[in-house]
């Protein structure tokens, strides 16, 4: 069975389809097959974050209105062969997708594809909605401030009340949290939440902290997943994502500013 | 009269009363029926009496007695603020009215004979009596939580944005951080508990605090509740 991984935050800008590349990419890179949808039906953007912006024919809604078939509509990637991207249709709205036939092809996908990465949209209107009704797991992606921790506060009680596995009274979705954007510095400047703060007030197992890197403009401007910048921090910091959900156990790095050295008692690092 | 056969006392008795909100007797069955299924062996055969203060137009006294007593409670009798001719009306089909206690004193006089010699007391169950509804888990943003007729237990916290209510009192197991409302209809005795009180907002039987009123417990455990109609914050350990 696929693993369907929903990649949402509530709130917008916090970094959901950088992560959801950097992850989709990540797992790929360790040998398993990948499939990442962009749910932001209207506002297309993971095709760019992949660099495959330029190859998309048919897209997820031509597929769930039966115009097109699976394999038209997947792009594969041209870095890892075992990652495929399903594109957002640009022209289209949110309302597009039906839960019925969006079902229908995770169905399809979770066949071929260990692992399904859902980007979702912002907010917690029909399309974020769609984007986690099926999913098993969730990453939630948060900045550490407040509006974006509460927006989060906000989709994890969607996630145990408005998903599939909600509905039929399944085993609940597996919550994660990604704290991107870090500023360890920051943070001990007391200008931003620190790790800790958001772990408490959102009570889910930390899954990564992405700290704030220069590396992912970059990244996402050229349509490289910022996990191919092997140098960077970022890449580094999402790399052990991706290891920590293939179940290694690895510590958890760039939680301080530099200048300091203090390894975390918290997180034993 | 030494050797009478039985004899007459007043004595005084607490009863649960039915407050009735509407005349329309499926909503009145479903709602019963919601409510004894919590707890069946609790209603089995209790006497009740029927608070009839807040319906309007004409009621049918005589259906609303059957379906009581469907329920298997003891029905009493029908109460409430009413007109002089609705409780003529009343007796003359053949139902008993009872009069709260506070009623009692001021129309004494006009209570017949035969009541006259057993008052009866009336008040609403006890708040101790509220069973607990229990909320495992954190209540997240956006999500309300609403424990009628019960006290919340929440064995987790409460987020900033979420919302929990109570007719009885809220114990939170955590964190509150969002808004507790407590004795929401109508219980000065009911308290909040929590383990970390940071919430937006208390209140309890209407009087409410905002955050910049729990300075003093502010991040610590503490319960909060009402003296003489004034809200007060104790520590909790």
């Amino acid at each position: 069975m696929a693993r369907i991984i929903v990649v949402t935050s509530g709130k917008g800008g916090v970094g959901k389809t950088t992560s959801s590349a950097a992850i989709g990419l990540g797992l790929a890179l360790k040998g398993q097959k990948v499939v990442l949808i962009d749910f932001d039906i209207g506002l297309r953007n993971l095709d760019l974050i992949m660099g495959c912006e330029r190859r998309v024919v048919y897209d997820f809604v031509n597929v769930i209105n039966g115009e097109a078939t699976l394999n038209q509509a997947l792009i594969k990637d041209k870095r890892v062969s075992s990652l495929s991207i399903l594109p957002a249709s640009q022209t289209r709205d949110k309302d597009a997708l039906n839960k019925e036939n969006v079902g229908k092809v995770l169905e399809e996908l979770g066949k071929i594809y260990d692992y399904i990465v859902c980007d979702s949209p912002a907010g917690i209107e029909a399309g974020a909605m769609m984007a986690l009704y099926y999913a098993d797991e969730a990453i939630v992606t948060t900045n550490p401030e407040v509006s974006s921790v509460r927006d989060s506060d906000r989709i994890l009680g969607m996630l145990a009340s408005r998903s599939r596995r909600a509905e039929l009274g399944l085993e609940p979705i597996k919550e994660h949290l990604l704290l991107t954007r870090y500023s360890p510095k920051r943070v001990d400047d007391g200008e931003m939440l620190s790790v800790e703060d958001v772990v408490d007030i959102l009570s889910i197992p930390l899954l990564g902290v992405i700290p704030e890197s220069q590396a992912v403009l970059k990244a996402s401007n050229a349509g490289e997943p910022v996990i191919l910048d092997t140098e960077s921090d970022a890449g580094k910091a999402y790399q052990d994502v991706v290891d920590r959900l293939m179940g290694e156990t690895v510590d958890f790095r760039f939680l301080h500013a530099k200048k300091k050295g203090i390894l975390s008692r918290m997180f034993g690092g | 009269m030494a050797d009478a056969s039985i004899e007459f006392k007043g004595s005084s008795f607490t009863l649960s009363v039915l407050h009735l909100k509407t005349s329309m007797l499926v909503d009145i069955r479903t709602d019963l029926a919601d409510k004894v299924a919590q707890a069946p062996d609790f209603f089995y055969l209790v006497p009740i009496v029927v608070s009839i203060e807040q319906l309007e137009g004409s009621i049918d006294y005589q259906a609303i007695k059957t379906l009581i007593e469907s329920f298997n409670f003891t029905f009493v009798g029908f109460t409430g603020t009413v007109s002089k001719e609705q409780r003529t009306l009343i007796r003359e089909l053949g139902f008993s009215f009872v009069n709260t206690a506070k009623v009692n004193t001021v129309e004494k006089n006009t209570i017949s004979a035969e009541a006259a010699e057993t008052k009866i007391v009336t008040e609403t169950p006890a708040r101790n009596l509220f069973s607990d509804k229990i909320h495992r888990g954190q209540i997240r943003s956006g999500q309300q939580v609403y424990a009628k007729d019960q006290n919340l237990v929440v064995i987790g916290s409460v987020s900033a944005g979420a919302e929990v209510i109570a007719d009885g009192n809220i114990h939170v197991y955590g964190s509150l951080r969002g808004r507790a409302i407590a004795g929401a209809t109508g219980h000065h005795r009911a308290q909040i508990y929590c383990q970390n009180l940071e919430a937006e907002l208390v209140s309890i039987n209407g009087n409410y605090w905002l955050s910049e009123s729990m300075e003093q417990y502010w991040g610590s455990p503490a319960y909060i509740h009402l003296t003489d109609s004034e809200l007060t914050s104790s520590k909790l350990i």
